[in-house]
């Protein structure tokens, strides 16, 4: 024998049930309580081991004028996941002002633009294989990398 | 009834999970006894959720802390219920996927993903051709790529490969610039090859690249060789520059030697493959740019060169040319004011003629408006017609000429740009050199022009 089952969140009759909105409401919510923390992370700049750098220099560095740490040459890469946050913490610009930045270095002088990497742990990987590598991640850098600042 | 039942717990856990953080006892408070199948099946599904959730957060953590060699045996969850065998072997495969994927795109540098290849170009139109004046309608000016291929550590390499029409309608392509080169560091970077003689500011800032100057042409006399350009452009030999960075700004040098130029036919070649008399042409530049404080965007400097440069003359001319010059530039978000001026001191060589002076200046100035930038130039060249140098190249004459127009952006790509001028020629008339260097009847003549210039 079966017994009638009342479901709580259903309506009997056939269309729209409230419930189909639960997933709505828990995104609206979501982006609430959510949003405007993620868009505020803390961004962290890291180089390689050994390379001694200053917050500083980074604005330098990723428009190509500082090339060296010492007699290290500098390799640095972007980070397509926290780009828009960078440019406009460090390099003080938007996005399309880099990239005309950096036709008229390369152009001028031959120096080729940062590679972009897609996230963290693409950045992570390239610090710990490349010497003069430096990036920056939405997290702090794991043990072996140099932290050179938090903003 | 059981399907409905699971349908509607699905969308209950889509929900919570959604809204992340919701107590599940709301649920629960609202929940009457017939409910106790489905309360319970939530209360399974929340579990899975908090696993699969836990089993993510530990993943995140893991790739930005622990070596790649180390994640491919992942250490068992031990705080959350394992899933289920098959989703965690998929998982894993996932996981491995990813690791290898990430070493991989990490340690490519874009050396071995084929070679980028970006430039200019730009279409003019207007009563007459902005760099041949003789001439009127629509044309083609250039198409002009460069080349940066990497060759690893300190070397360096740039290529600028230019397909340009000439004064005859016909195009030919130039290596405009083939360079190899080597860091030492930030102040030293030799390069061997062709490059742009580094003098004054725009013919080592704007190249070839019509897109990159806000305006819609050079000032004439610092027009490259073919196009009426007085001073040797390009020099074929080795280049040291640098910069040394203080606090507050940096100083930029340079110190180059070449194959001294000819004139050929009117007009100056670098000698791409050497000259015959083994002269040289050497000098240097030295200049100083703020980079902070209210003077940022200020650069001045100096420079100086000499060459013995020859013709093709029967009999043959030889000038020591001697040339001294100062330039400033205010580059800002707002401004971008440019100044250069030139000092010749030629000596006549062959034919012995004596000493010649002339000079050559200009001043633009544009504002950056949001939407267009304006501009204004005045350019000026006195160049003595009894100097071999001048006299023997067909642009080689004096004039003044002012100029107003504006530029603006239709997209990071794109611009269009228009220019008013009016030219001068106050020692000789314009020359057409498709009718034998004829001496045209025209001494003063104005121009409206347009150009739609590109970049990509």
């Amino acid at each position: 024998m079966h017994t009638k089952f009342t479901a709580p969140f259903a309506t009997r009759h056939a269309g729209p049930s409230w419930s189909m909105l639960l997933p709505i409401v828990g995104t609206l919510m979501m982006a609430a309580a959510w949003g405007p923390r993620a868009h505020a992370g803390d961004l962290y700049i890291a180089c390689s081991a050994g390379v001694t750098l200053s917050m500083a220099d980074m604005r330098d560095v990723f428009l190509g004028e500082k090339q060296f740490a010492g007699p290290v040459k500098l390799l640095p890469v972007d980070n397509g996941a926290a780009q828009t946050d960078f440019l406009e913490k460090v390099m003080k610009m938007d996005a399309t002002k880099y990239t005309t930045a950096w036709t008229k270095k390369s152009f001028r002088d031959g120096s080729t633009p940062p590679s972009v990497k897609s996230g963290d742990g693409e950045v992570v990987e390239f610090l710990k294989h490349t010497p003069g590598g430096c990036g920056y991640l939405g997290a702090p850098p794991p043990a072996g990398l140099t932290l050179i600042g938090k903003i | 009834m059981i399907r409905s039942i699971r349908r509607n717990a699905r969308a209950i856990c889509l929900g919570a999970l959604l809204a992340a953080g919701v107590p599940s006892v709301i649920w629960a408070a609202e929940a009457s006894p017939d409910t106790a199948t489905l309360h319970k099946e939530l209360e399974q599904s929340i579990k899975m959720i908090d696993a699969l959730a836990a089993r993510v957060k530990e993943l995140e953590s893991k790739l930005a802390s622990i070596p790649a060699a180390a994640l491919a045996a992942p250490p068992p969850v031990a705080a959350a219920p394992a899933p289920a065998p098959a989703d965690a072997a998929r998982l894993q495969a996932v996981e491995q996927q990813i690791n290898q994927i990430e070493t991989a795109n990490a340690s490519r540098q874009g050396d071995d993903t084929g070679l980028p290849v970006h430039g200019f170009a730009d279409v003019d139109i207007g009563n007459h051709n902005p760099f041949h004046a003789y001439e009127k309608g629509a044309s083609l000016n250039n198409l002009d790529l460069y080349l940066t291929p990497k060759l690893g550590g300190k070397w360096l390499s740039l290529f600028e490969l230019n397909f340009e029409v000439d004064f005859a309608g016909n195009v030919g392509v130039d290596i405009e610039r083939g360079q190899l080169g080597y860091q030492f560091s930030d102040a030293a970077t030799v390069w061997v090859g062709r490059f742009h003689t580094p003098y004054g500011y725009v013919n080592t800032a704007l190249h070839h690249g019509v897109w990159l100057n806000d305006s819609l042409r050079r000032p004439a006399f610092l027009m490259f060789e073919d196009q009426g350009g007085v001073l040797p452009a390009h020099t074929v030999g080795a280049w040291l520059t640098g910069a040394d960075r203080g606090d507050g700004g940096k100083v930029l040098y340079d110190v180059f030697a070449g194959n001294g130029q000819q004139i050929i036919d009117g007009l100056i070649d670098m000698r791409s493959g050497g000259n015959d008399h083994g002269k040289l042409i050497y000098g240097g530049r030295l200049g100083y740019q703020w980079t902070a404080g209210p003077a940022e965007g200020l650069l001045v400097g100096a420079n100086a060169f000499e060459s013995r440069i020859e013709d093709n003359q029967i009999p043959e001319d030889l000038t020591e040319v001697r040339v001294a010059g100062a330039y400033a530039v205010y580059d800002t978000d707002t401004w971008e004011v440019l100044s250069e001026a030139y000092l010749f001191d030629n000596v006549d060589v062959y034919q012995s003629e004596g000493t010649h002076r002339s000079n050559a200046y200009f001043v633009q100035a544009g504002y950056r408006l949001p939407s267009f930038i304006p501009y204004a130039r005045y350019e000026r060249a006195h160049l003595d017609q009894t100097d071999q140098y001048f006299a023997q190249q067909m642009t080689g004459f004096s004039y003044y000429r002012s100029a107003a127009g504006f530029r603006r952006d239709l997209n990071p790509k794109v611009a269009i740009k228009f220019e008013v001028a009016n030219t001068h020629y106050t020692d000789r008339a314009l020359a057409n050199p498709n009718l034998f260097f004829a001496r045209l009847p025209v001494t003063s003549f104005n121009e409206f022009l347009a150009q739609l210039a590109i970049r990509f």
